[in-house]
């Protein structure tokens, strides 16, 4: 720029030359990135694949051993080899919610719809669920929901959510606690479903309320932290929602519980 | 259970097929195994299986195009039960509608599997 305030011709062709290359570079930093990125997903995808197989081999054999199949088990022995079991079959669950990442990760992911009713898939995440509450004595409860109309959505992804919240709940809960389902209608005209899945549990502090949503965050990361998982559980169910045109968020304060919500539209948009 | 009834193993990893044939042995079952689509369809049509526990992924093809070939030839086994690692409504429509009896999650705990079996075979 001159003193007069106009324009030097060439110092402007520089400066847009300057500008211009900058550009360039960023947009190729940025495929760079995104190329790494969908590497590293890739990466996560093959491997857990492939963890996947040997773990179903170590579980069927300690089965056939646990059943006694090979010949019966003192009380100890069979004692350990159900760990093994049990031991596998949480290492299996891990793996699987990583692979659910890696398949909700992308942008490629469609959504199957059907007509289903909400209250039957909440009673059977409920159910599939009662084992592992019966173990604390924590009650699970579905609060109302028989009059809700049908809703027309991808029934495996509304389940997976219900279960992360479910299972959380049940983790986060001491023993003798209670979770609970409950639906309510919101939006205009009620058009919208709010699902909630509450606990009477540890509770998250205000300030780490966005941050569970966020993939691999725990909340309580301490080397002592007695719940371990992928980290991801949550940030899967957000993906889920959100794919449904839906929100979730969470309501809780520290040693109060936690209550978790997500609505869900009644008449999806054409897609 | 019918006796010696013959089950053939699709499944292209060597410690999963390990694991069933000690199963399935124990159990009185007679068994065979491929790890190939190509394999599969030898083992099939050089001796009939009575039940067929299927791989849906396979090195060299999908699982389902081993029924098609064992129907044609007249050799498709009185059930077939399918195998995938994940459990989606899609994959599950498309193994039903290919004449698969039910499809299974793996691992599939033995109690289970071998229940499945004993139904399908009866």
């Amino acid at each position: 720029m001159t003193m007069s305030g106009q324009q030097d011709p060439s110092a402007l062709r520089k400066r847009i030359n300057t500008l211009e290359r900058q550009a360039g570079e960023a947009k190729r930093s940025i495929a760079e990135l995104r190329s790494r990125d969908a590497l590293k997903t890739q990466f996560l995808s093959n491997i857990s694949h492939d963890l996947r197989t040997p773990l179903a081999a170590i579980i069927t054999h300690a089965e056939i051993l646990r059943d006694g199949m090979l010949g019966e088990l003192n009380p100890k022995q069979k004692e350990s080899v159900t760990g093994i079991v049990t031991g596998g079959q949480h290492l299996l669950n891990m793996i699987d919610e990583i692979l659910t990442y890696v398949r909700t990760a992308g942008d490629k992911v469609s959504l199957v719809r059907t007509e289903f009713s909400l209250a039957d898939l909440a009673d059977q995440v409920r159910m599939l669920n009662e084992p592992l509450a019966a173990k604390k004595h924590i009650s699970i409860e579905r609060v109302n929901g028989d009059d809700l109309p049908p809703v027309y959505l991808d029934r495996d992804k509304i389940q997976h959510v219900l279960g992360n919240l479910i299972g959380n709940a049940i983790k986060f809960t001491n023993d003798g606690g209670s979770v609970w389902i409950a639906f309510s209608r919101r939006g205009r005209d009620g058009d919208e479903i709010c699902v909630e899945v509450g606990d009477t549990g540890r509770g998250i502090a205000p300030s780490n309320h966005e941050l569970v949503f966020h993939e691999f965050a725990q909340v309580d990361a301490s080397a002592s932290r007695p719940h371990h998982g992928t980290g991801l559980g949550l940030a899967i169910a957000r993906k889920l929602v959100e794919l449904h045109s839906g929100r979730i968020w969470v309501e809780s304060q520290l040693g109060k519980g936690s209550r978790f919500f997500f609505t869900l539209p009644l008449d999806p948009p054409g897609d | 259970m019918p006796p010696s009834a013959r089950i053939l193993i699709v499944e292209d990893s060597p410690l999963v097929v390990d694991a069933f044939r000690i199963l399935f042995t124990e159990a009185g079952y007679e068994v065979d195994a491929a790890a190939t689509v190509a394999e599969a369809i030898e083992r099939g049509t050089t001796k009939r299986p009575d039940l067929m526990l299927l791989d849906i992924s396979l090195p060299d093809g999908s699982g389902l195009e081993i029924m098609t070939a064992l129907r044609e030839h007249g050799s498709l086994p009185r059930a077939t039960l399918a195998m995938t690692g994940h459990n989606d409504s899609k994959s599950r429509r498309i193994c039903l509608d290919a004449g698969c009896v039910d499809v299974l999650i793996k691992p599939v705990p033995i109690g289970e599997l071998l229940r499945q079996i004993e139904r399908h075979l009866a």
